[in-house]
């Protein structure tokens, strides 16, 4: 049995904005360019078995992106364009998104073993989500989140791979 | 012959996924079909489908008031929907070929083997097969994936004993052996 977590922490460092990164799984740890993996409903099943005995399942987590902030105005002076970096830290939690986005075009998905067989993954908004900004740390930090679900099929169950069926030996 | 007692627990219910269907084929290999049949268990993506058996049912009443009640015959059928367009669906490139040329007398020649995982025991699960099978497809197309419903419809005949052979598999999965009950 594959650990689906560490699967999903394989196929992250894949991303180039999170591999230059400190990764953190289920734990907190609010600094400037952290990103965590935060599990939420894991491992849920969808809906009945389909008649093979397959069933459809989903895992979802949420990658956090902390971000330090900056209270500089947007615009200095007229006509000289602008530049922040709050809008540029939102542009990297963007291209994180963006990054999950582009693996289900390519249909690069995380391995979940043999007895897996990964759907889709989707992410549940278009854009990074601010959750809030705390001030009182130095830096300021913003924190983003970004909603991720794996739609995937688990075949460990279906009745031809069981194969030798003994009597008295079904799963209630 | 005696009747077989399920396989399960008193009370447990029999899992869907224990009662199977079996399409079986020849591919056609140039003038020539293919030395040894094509099988796909089917269901795959399936979330509810029956067999039904369409029975033709005529009732009489006498002038008692009694109701006497014939069972003509039963056409079984069993739809499959929806029947996704999967990589590596055997059965759905064949049918999909056949849809093409719109081939339809090239549908019939099916063997059809329904397996009841529930009855018999490990190594030998109660089976029946029909020779000289249909299956259909029903339509193509769908909204987020392609959907090419089928519907199978059971011979009620085996290699034209005018009756479906009823046996044994030694197993569940596609390369199983029929081993058909002994007469008499």
């Amino acid at each position: 049995m594959v650990d689906k977590n560490q699967a999903i922490i394989d196929y992250l460092i894949q991303c180039p904005n999170i591999v230059n990164s400190p990764l953190y799984f289920n734990l907190i740890n609010a600094k400037n360019d952290n990103v965590q993996i935060i599990t939420r409903a894991n491992d849920t099943t969808m809906d009945k078995p389909f008649i093979d005995g397959s069933i459809p399942k989903q895992y979802t987590f949420t990658i956090i992106v902390f971000k330090s902030i900056s209270e500089n105005p947007i615009v200095t002076e007229v006509g000289t364009g602008y530049t922040n970096e709050n809008i540029d830290d939102l542009a990297d939690a963007q291209a994180l998104l963006d990054w999950v986005v582009t693996q289900q075009e390519l249909r690069n998905f995380p391995d979940f073993g043999e007895d897996c067989y990964v759907d889709d993954i989707q992410t549940t908004t278009n854009v990074p989500r601010l959750e809030g900004i705390n001030d009182e740390l130095t830096p300021p930090l913003a924190m983003y989140s970004i909603g991720v679900i794996v739609n995937y099929i688990d075949t460990s169950k279906m009745i031809w791979k069981e194969n030798d069926h003994g009597s008295n030996t079904i799963q209630p | 012959m005696a009747v077989t007692q399920f396989n399960l627990n008193a009370r447990q219910r029999a899992e869907r996924k224990l009662l199977i269907t079996v399409a079986e084929w020849y591919e056609e290999e140039g003038t020539s079909t293919s030395a040894s049949p094509v099988r796909e268990i089917l269901g795959t993506r399936t979330e509810d489908s029956a067999i039904e058996y369409n029975a033709d049912i005529e009732t009489t009443t006498d002038i008692r008031g009694i109701n006497y009640t014939d069972v003509n015959r039963t056409q079984p059928q069993q739809d499959f929907d929806p029947y996704l367009i999967l990589g590596g669906s055997k059965l759905g490139a064949f049918l999909n070929d056949k849809r093409r040329r719109n081939a339809v007398s090239e549908l019939n020649d099916f063997t059809v083997y329904v397996i009841t995982a529930f009855a018999g025991e490990s190594g030998a699960y109660e089976a029946e097969a029909h020779t000289g099978c249909t299956i259909t497809y029903n339509s193509i197309g769908g909204d987020s994936n392609v959907n090419m419903p089928i519907s199978v419809y059971l011979s009620n005949d085996y290699n034209g004993s005018g009756a479906p052979a009823t046996g044994t598999v030694n197993k569940l999965t596609d390369d199983f052996v029929f081993t058909p009950d002994a007469q008499g």
